[in-house]
């Protein structure tokens, strides 16, 4: 077996003094500090909240949706895939017969607590009916309650997709 | 005993088994959706073919008699060939409904598509010839002609095995399908065993229906306490996130010398009582109450339940010994004549009776002469009059001076000694 032996950095003097690292780092924020107060119109910032993104594409995954069936009736079946699928176990089911004669199975409750929800979509990927989609293009929730995060069935139906299909 | 060679690997069987019988016995998987311990052969489902040296064809196991010498192969081009096609036929119709169907997660369908399947449909969802979906069949089970495989099961138990020939296949060829006889319906106590015996999703509990995707499920063994036989069954619990456990459903577990493959229905939807109305917790003082009631107390009386454990009901004995109180089990409560039948059902519904007469506990009611009785779940005591009573309970709605929670059969473990005659 060969060996190779590697000199350890920072053991020069120089390195061991540190001022000259810390000189060299502070010489660089001082020059995008002089070049951006010089001309503070070409700094790359979003003035969030009043001024909201325009860069969302519609692979960003935003606040999920149910989506519906051409006649308007939910599409979900109530099939746990899903919740099966999700990592953090934020989707809550509940299912029951369905009354409005399109299938045999609906959700009485489908409520996804977005506090928990990690965005990772793996729900949209698991779901057998395209019953779930995070295409809102919604970013962001406001509430002042922990159950004001936890979006239910109704919520959910409402939400309009963002995008073309 | 006999050799028989399966892929090679030698097998000793007994003489005059079915080859699939020394298959499953010898866990070497073999697909099939007629065959059945209890049910015997049928040959309708085609499945189980395997090829046999000096055959010219594929032959289906469970229609052969092991032969000493028999040369056999599960595996090969060949056999995986025939098993494909056989499938495809067996799914033409099917509407493939998974995510609504209750049988997804334990479907013999999904299983063997997944293992030998694999292929793309050749009929469009269109050209399916469709049956009658979510017919409510009567005693708690519900048919889907669409997903049905006509292995014949559920028409073989009611005729062979119940005796009430309720069920059978009507119609022929793509239309042939499951049906009950003209103005009858499902009926009989132990009709629910076609759920478990259905290999698909052609018959599913109604009472289990959309309550819970079987893969959240996790079965504990146990025991049922519904009556003095005690069938063996599987308890199928979950507990939802930031909810409490909760019992789903009872399935029979394989016991030979106890039930066979079956339970009853009462048995089985028991379950329910073990959910609901439950006594959680207790008052703080309770047991010191409890403690001062049994010191100040000159004729205790212990009432225990004649569905405790045996080692619960031992404890008790040494129990009443320390506290100087006289044990009683009244059993009339649990006496219901009708209830019994020549099968699995008897008349005696509690548990571990026989371990009330083995303990000689008195099972009469107790004297009034007693000032203080302490009952260990005995569904007599709200009826019986006492100066002080205590009680340990597993359901709320109990009446006495102090009442303390106690847990139920299926969050304990223990011994229990049936009355099988």
């Amino acid at each position: 077996m060969k060996i190779r032996v590697v000199q350890r950095h920072g053991t020069a003097l120089k390195d061991r003094l540190y001022l000259p690292a810390i000189w060299q780092g502070l010489k660089i924020t001082a020059t995008h500090l002089l070049k951006n107060v010089g001309d503070i119109k070409s700094v790359d910032v979003l003035e969030y909240p009043e001024e909201q993104p325009s860069d969302i594409t519609n692979r960003y995954r935003g606040l999920h949706r149910l989506t519906h069936r051409e006649d308007g009736s939910v599409r979900c079946v109530a099939c746990y895939m899903c919740a099966t699928a999700c990592p953090a176990g934020c989707i809550f089911i509940e299912a029951a017969e369905r009354t409005d004669g399109v299938d045999e199975k609906m959700p009485s409750r489908f409520a996804i607590d977005t506090l928990e929800c990690v965005f990772c979509g793996y729900c949209v990927e698991a779901c057998p009916c395209d019953a779930i989609r995070m295409d809102t293009g919604i970013f962001s929730l406001i509430g002042s309650r922990r159950e004001d995060f936890v979006l239910e069935k109704e919520q959910l139906l409402a939400h309009k997709g963002a995008f073309d299909e | 005993m006999i050799e028989i060679f399966v892929n090679d690997q030698s097998l000793h069987v007994n003489e005059g088994v079915l080859l699939i019988e020394a298959l499953i016995q010898n866990r070497i998987d073999i697909p099939y959706f007629c065959y059945h311990e209890a049910l015997g052969m049928d040959g309708n489902c085609r499945m189980c073919m395997v090829g046999i040296e000096g055959q010219k064809r594929p032959q289906i196991a469970c229609d052969t008699i092991v032969k000493a010498g028999m040369r056999v192969h599960t595996t090969g081009e060949r056999i995986e060939d025939v098993r494909r096609r056989i499938l495809e036929l067996e799914l033409v119709n099917h509407p493939v409904d998974c995510p609504i169907c209750d049988q997804a997660g334990e479907c013999k369908l999904q299983d063997f598509y997944m293992d030998y399947g694999l292929y793309d449909s050749a009929v469009s969802k269109g050209e399916k010839v469709h049956g009658a979906k979510h017919v409510d069949l009567g005693a708690n089970v519900m048919l889907d002609q669409e997903r049905c495989v006509l292995c014949a099961r559920c028409t073989r138990f009611t005729c062979n095995i119940t005796k009430t020939h309720e069920l059978g296949i009507i119609g022929r060829g793509d239309h042939a399908r499951i049906s009950t006889m003209p103005g009858r319906k499902l009926s009989n106590p132990y009709a629910m065993n076609v759920v478990d015996l259905c290999p698909v999703g052609a018959l599913t509990s109604k009472d289990f229906r959309f309550a819970q995707r079987v893969w959240f499920l996790s079965s504990t063994p146990s025991v049922c306490h519904s009556c003095a036989k005690g069938c063996n069954i599987f308890i199928d619990h979950n507990a939802p996130k930031y909810q409490k456990e909760r019992i789903y459903r009872f399935r029979p577990r394989r016991n030979d010398a106890v039930n066979g493959h079956f339970i009853c229905d009462a048995g089985r939807l028991s379950y329910k009582s073990l959910n609901d109305h439950r006594l959680t917790c207790n008052n703080p003082d309770a047991m010191d109450r409890a403690k001062a009631l049994i010191q100040a107390a000159h004729n205790i009386a212990l009432l225990v339940d004649a569905n405790l454990y045996c080692e619960q009901l031992d404890a008790l004995v040494a129990f009443a010994q320390r506290i100087g109180a006289q044990l009683y089990c009244p059993n009339q409560c649990y006496y219901d004549e009708g209830f019994g039948d020549e099968w699995l059902r008897r008349p005696w519904r509690a548990a571990n009776l026989a371990h009330i007469n083995t303990l000689g506990i008195t099972q009469s009611t107790p004297s009034e002469a007693h000032d203080l009785i302490i009952s260990f779940n005995h569904p007599d005591l709200s009826s019986l009059t006492c100066k002080h009573k205590i009680a340990f309970s597993t359901h709320e709605g109990v009446e006495a001076d102090v009442v303390l929670a106690l847990r139920s059969w299926a969050e304990e473990a223990g011994t229990l000694i049936n009355i099988t005659a």
